[in-house]
């Protein structure tokens, strides 16, 4: 990257529920067009990290540093106001109302008549119609509730709504866990785009062939710690598994390849 | 797979189910009960419906969003009771007047709202603020409110309300109260609201999934606040709309109606569980059950027909509500 400020700095955040300190001490960098592929096992704090840097909870302790500025998220109205864009692990959709709704969730296109916002259906529709169809992705009816479609679709739809919606920052946690060969594809695809956009990505995952496909940087998190923050030319599958598990390469951490049963880049 | 035009047209009939059951109940009982079908009797049937039908529009919002709101019939009192006590000339009623006269109008209307706001504000403190269970804090209004409504009247009632607030009770519009056209309007721009608005849109988001709403940005509090003064303000205009009715206020005013309003809320289409629902269908629920009444009155049965057919519609609502839900998802 270059040497101007990044676009999101971590500052030793440390987040801890109760008893439990989810996260300790994390710092790290991403850059305007990076994607940083945030690896680790289940519990790891993934989602934590996540849900801090787009405002849906605020850390302990630490400092976020974004765009220039450091930022004390309140909410993730706040997050979306800076521009971050956020696709959950959890699905975050309204499922009792249609597919056009749920794609402009909290930004609808209103039309105000003697001062009061009234929906404009049509060219909502026409926004989704567009966006969908230059994504490929076929949805039945636009105007179908979003609880008769498919998993996969669901997540097409959330996946399509932040591409729309672009902003600076993108984070997706586990965004392709429903999603088949060749929807995952395009996926993989769609984060390489919208980084040459110059959006920083985000992107959480525990399949290492699609962090070695897409990713600029890796940062492994270890119960709660960086475990480490490597660029892609300099690490191996291996290494990025040990690095997981924290443990010496042998039989486990093989295993733990076949495992995830993709092809590996050559280690 | 059904074909599309079939899948429409079982749609929109699923959609509007309530309507299609009042007109087959009003045909019934036009072919079977002698004079009932007249225009004085469905007259009648709308201006029955004009408390009930405004009650249901603050349950059915704060239903559609995930909540519940019990203390709407006390609010409702309360309001009565108020502009009983301060605009009527007998009884409790302190008779305060204006110049010129119809003063009374918009002031009385303003006190009574802000009465129903100020209880629904109360309501909205402890659901939002202190997340507190909507049921019980509202239960907690139902009955302080009540008991408020008994302290300030010291359990007598106020009468004659001033001719100019009497009108509205009194005169007609193609045969029907200009009090009952205030609730049927107000079901109208309220039903606009839920349909056409960011505000509408967003409570029933919030009532099918709040965390997505809130995620996406949508200030799930302060809409789910506004929802409760918002109910609280119906149940006030309805309050003030009974006043005017009865011409005053007695303590035990309106009681039951809570149970009236549940059911032909239930009945209209609103699913309990949030996040579903039309106002236009509510108020066809609310005609359905004043419709039912007026049967058992013309055939001279005893009131508490009523209640034992309004409780059993209740249960056969809610079974409609999951058949209707079986039937969409074959359709899927
Ligand atoms: N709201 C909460 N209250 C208490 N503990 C929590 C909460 N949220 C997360 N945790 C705990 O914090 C730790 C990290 O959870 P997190 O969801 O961030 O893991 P993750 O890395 O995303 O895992 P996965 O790969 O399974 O999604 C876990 O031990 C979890 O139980
Ligand atoms: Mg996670």
């Amino acid at each position: 990257m270059t040497t101007e400020a990044p676009l999101l700095r971590l500052e030793n955040i440390s987040r801890s529920f109760g008893a439990i300190q989810a996260l300790r001490d994390i710092s790290f960098d991403i850059g305007r067009g990076e994607v940083v592929a945030l690896l680790g096992d289940n519990g790891a704090g993934k989602s934590t990290l996540v849900k801090m840097i787009s405002g849906g909870l605020e850390p302990s302790s630490g400092r976020i540093i974004y765009d220039g500025a450091e930022r004390h998220f309140t909410s993730p109205a706040d997050g979306k106001a800076a521009g971050i864009e956020t696709v959950y692990q959890d699905l975050s959709l309204c499922t009792n109302v249609d597919v056009v709704a749920n794609f402009f969730m909290g930004r609808e296109i209103v039309k105000k008549y003697l001062g009061i916002p009234v929906l404009q259906e049509k060219a909502m529709e026409a926004v989704v119609a567009k966006a969908l169809a230059d994504a490929g992705t076929k949805i039945p009816s636009l105007r179908t509730n979003v609880e008769h479609l498919s998993g996969g679709q669901r997540q097409a739809i959330e996946l399509n709504r932040f591409v729309h919606w672009g902003g600076k920052l993108v984070l997706l946690d586990e965004p392709f866990a429903a999603l088949g060969v060749e929807q995952t594809r395009r996926g993989l695809d769609l984060i390489r785009r919208i980084a040459d956009q110059g959006i920083g990505v985000i992107f959480i995952t525990h399949i290492m062939s699609q962090a070695f496909q897409v990713a600029d940087r890796m940062v492994v998190i270890r119960q709660g710690k960086v475990a480490g923050d490597v660029r892609r030319e300099d690490t191996t599958a291996d290494e990025i598994v040990q690095l997981i598990t924290g443990e010496a390469l042998g039989g486990r951490a093989r295993n733990a390849d076949r495992e995830n049963g993709q092809a590996q880049p050559a280690a | 797979m059904v074909s599309s035009n079939r899948r429409a047209v079982i749609e929109f009939v699923l959609d509007h189910l309530v309507w299609f059951i009042l007109i087959a109940v009003l045909t019934v009982f036009s072919l079977t009960i002698p004079n009932y079908f007249q225009i004085g009797i469905f007259a009648n049937i709308v201006e029955q419906s004009t408390f009930v039908g405004t009650l249901a529009i603050g349950l059915s919002l704060l239903i559609i969003a995930g909540y519940m709101d019990l203390s709407i019939e006390s609010v409702m009192a309360l309001a009565a009771m108020v502009v009983g006590i301060l605009f009527a000339k007998s009884g409790v009623g302190l008779g305060f007047g204006f110049t010129p006269a119809w003063l009374v109008v918009p002031i009385s209307l303003a006190i009574a709202l802000s009465v129903g706001a100020a209880v629904g504000a109360s309501n909205a403190f402890f659901v939002v603020r202190l997340k507190m269970n909507s049921f019980i804090v509202t239960l907690a209004a139902y009955i302080w409110g009540r008991g408020l409504v008994v302290a300030l009247s010291g359990g007598r009632s106020a009468q004659e309300l001033p001719g100019e607030l009497r009108f509205l009770a009194v005169e007609r519009f193609l045969q029907i109260p200009l009090m009952a056209w205030i609730a049927i309007l107000a079901t109208l721009v309220f039903a606009f609201i839920l349909n056409r608005t960011p505000f509408g849109r967003h409570l029933l988001m919030i009532g099918g999934n709040p965390t997505a709403a809130y995620r996406a940005g949508i200030k799930v509090d302060r809409l789910t606040a506004t929802t409760f003064v918002l109910a609280g303000a119906i149940a006030g205009l309805a309050g003030w709309l009974l006043a005017i009715r009865t011409s005053g206020a007695t303590a035990n005013l309106g009681v039951g109606m809570l149970f009236q309003t549940f059911a032909a809320v239930v009945i209209g289409g609103v699913s309990l569980k949030g996040g579903v629902g039309s106002l236009p269908g509510v108020y066809a629920g609310v005609l359905l059950l004043a419709s039912i009444q007026t049967a058992i009155n013309l055939m001279g049965m005893p009131a508490h027909f009523t209640q034992l057919i309004q409780g059993g519609m209740v249960l056969v609502a809610v079974l409609l509500d999951t058949m209707k839900l079986s039937i969409r998802k074959r359709l899927a």
